[in-house]
């Protein structure tokens, strides 16, 4: 059931370019439960070889069942990289995306996994999100371009969310990427927890000669707080604050000179 | 006084770098070194502020008894892997701790700093100081730190994984501190800065948060340290401080009855350091900040001290020359009206 949702969700995918989406939590938030394994799907990924990345850039097989994986910690934790890689004869496709695992200190910096080439044509998060820290509606993610190692300025990167949005963005002249995440979110509710995730998914192509290359990145994204959170608000209560530090120092100022 | 052999404005520029590199460390250390550094940092140093380079050790603490002890102890299942973790955490506080013992509090919070630098600017725009709190308040605020730390750190982030009470208590002290609202303004985000009204709860926590920002904003301009008097930090460190290597020790004479100079510099009002006849002076209050030891002026009988070397001891010229760099930096006080028309 929930296999099916996800699939339905990227079923409009462009170019039916593979992906990886998380299987959805039936209930709750899927717990904190540090040893648990996570599910992810593939979409349009027959046949491809499956890998997962450590931070350490140690590369483990996995496999896939009707393209869903079960992705179990390796040992170290920091974020683990998910890779899809296909090649049939000219056209070489690829679908990333990064995971959290626990476990022991990898002693790693994330940013060797990220700069790490996994495939030939990758769109890497510059940065990726950090604890305490997610992607939002109404704000902006970065990524850079790489082809071969090197940046690509002006590749033009389509944007899908699992909520309908689609745009189109092209890097800057040093490989940059700038994609404003969409308000998109119909029915919000108060509170993050009242609001699931949606995906969204950008894809790139270049041609090389006869070759083609292919690659997707996945994240989740969520509805930004601003819709139960007020800084005009905030304000005016810091204002109140200080009137009554205001008035609490001349209270007791008040006292000492009687 | 050459500034360079100044106590206080040695400290000044510690808890500068400190506080850049706190707020805007992920810039030289890189954007993930939050992650990678201790994660229990002895000080109000805020996960939720995107440049940081550490974060203080009450996240963790909270998280873990929140999200791990409680829901495992409602379930039933209690193992030593659950406490393991929060051991862990403590553990980790505890080494940075020795090395520096409470001076974590005077030299490196960026809070603390924060606060001295609102009343510099205070003392620059001629405000009138309270510069002692009255005894009887003080000795009712004092406690106010270890509620703190036993509510709003371990019990109702506790209380909420078991789920006694509801998820908006499972880390309210983040939740109402201001260290989070000013290490991500100063990072250049407002996103810290708000009322959440997504239930009673939350929007009571943010509204006392945002009242409490408020408060310190104006408090810090003529008091001394108002927030730090009941930070659930300074209570943690009490709990260890006998381990710390950084001492603070007196020598004490009958010329220290009479005098009394060093709990006025004290910005914590331990009046007790003034009256105590014992070695170890290192009072819960304490932030070792050192100012009781500039202003001691008698030879030898105050020291700062790392494990048995002297960093600052006692003495008369000193104190000579450092009471008139503080008359010189304080200018002449403005008398208050009351006191004007009096004259």
């Amino acid at each position: 059931m929930g296999a099916t949702l996800v699939v339905a969700l990227f079923s409009f995918t462009a170019q039916a370019a593979m992906v990886w989406s998380p299987v959805p939590v039936e209930k709750g938030h899927g717990g904190h439960d540090r040893r648990a394994g996570k599910s992810y799907l593939l979409e349009n990924g027959d046949g491809a070889n499956l890998h997962l990345i450590s931070p350490k850039l140690e590369s483990k097989e996995i496999s896939a069942i009707s393209g869903r994986v079960s992705v179990k910690p390796m040992g170290m934790d920091n974020y683990h990289a998910l890779v899809a890689i296909r090649n049939i004869d000219h056209r070489h496709e690829s679908a990333i995306r990064y995971v959290y695992m626990f476990g022991k200190p990898s002693k790693e910096s994330p940013s060797r996994l990220m700069g790490y080439e996994k495939s030939a044509l990758e769109i890497e998060p510059a940065p990726y999100a950090r604890e305490h820290w997610r992607y939002y509606s109404s704000t902006d993610a970065q990524f850079i371009i790489r082809f071969k190692g090197e940046v690509i300025a002006g590749a033009e990167v389509i944007m899908q969310t699992s909520n309908g949005t689609r745009s189109t963005f092209t890097s800057d002249a040093e490989g940059r990427l700038t994609v404003p995440l969409p308000e998109d979110f119909s029915d919000v509710k108060a509170g993050r927890r009242a609001n699931r995730a949606a995906e969204f998914m950008l894809t790139t192509e270049r041609e090389d000669g006869a070759d083609i290359y292919i690659t997707s990145f996945s994240a989740g994204y969520h509805v930004n707080p601003n819709h139960w959170q007020s800084t005009e608000l905030a304000l005016a209560v810091v204002a109140g604050g200080m009137l009554l530090g205001g008035l609490i120092t001349w209270r007791s100022r008040r006292r000492k000179e009687k | 006084m050459p500034v360079w052999k100044n106590l206080s404005v040695i400290r000044k520029v510690v808890q500068l770098l400190a506080f850049l590199f706190l707020v805007y460390g992920s810039v030289f250390v890189g954007f993930y070194s939050a992650d990678k550094l201790s994660g229990a940092f002895p000080v109000l140093a805020c996960a939720y502020d995107a440049k940081t380079a550490d974060y203080c050790v009450l996240i963790p603490l909270q998280h873990q008894f929140g999200h791990r002890l409680g829901p495992a102890l409602s379930a039933g299942m209690f193992s030593f892997s659950l406490i393991l973790p929060i051991l862990t955490t403590l553990g980790t506080f505890l080494i940075l701790f020795v090395v520096l013992n409470k001076a974590f509090c005077g030299w490196l919070c960026p809070l603390g700093f924060f606060q001295e630098v609102l009343g510099m600017i205070g003392q620059k725009l001629r405000l009138k100081r309270t510069e002692s709190l009255d005894p009887e308040l003080l000795d009712r605020i004092r406690p106010a730190k270890w509620l703190m730390l036993g509510l709003l750190v371990v019990l109702f982030p506790l209380a909420s994984g078991l789920g006694f009470v509801g998820s908006e208590l499972g880390d309210p002290f983040c939740k109402i501190c201001p260290s989070r609202i000013l290490t991500s303004l100063a990072a250049g985000q407002l996103n810290q800065l708000y009322i959440d009204t997504s239930s009673l709860g939350y929007m009571i926590l943010s509204i006392l948060a945002d009242t409490l920002f408020g408060l310190i904003l104006v408090l810090s301009l003529t008091m001394r340290q108002p927030f730090c008097r009941i930070c659930p930090l300074l209570a943690m460190h009490a709990l260890f401080r006998k381990v710390g290597l950084v001492k603070l020790v007196k020598n004490y004479t009958s010329r220290c009855d009479k005098c009394g100079l060093c709990a006025k510099a004290c910005p914590m009002d331990i009046r007790e350091i003034h009256t105590s006849k014992e070695k170890d002076i290192l009072f819960p209050d304490c932030t070792l900040c050192g100012r009781c030891v500039e202003f001691c002026p008698d030879k030898g009988v105050m020291a700062l001290k790392y494990v048995v070397i002297p960093i600052k001891v006692s003495d008369p010229q000193y104190f000579k020359e450092r009471n008139r760099a503080q008359k010189k930096w304080e200018g002449k006080q403005k008398p208050s009206r009351r006191v004007k028309k009096a004259s």
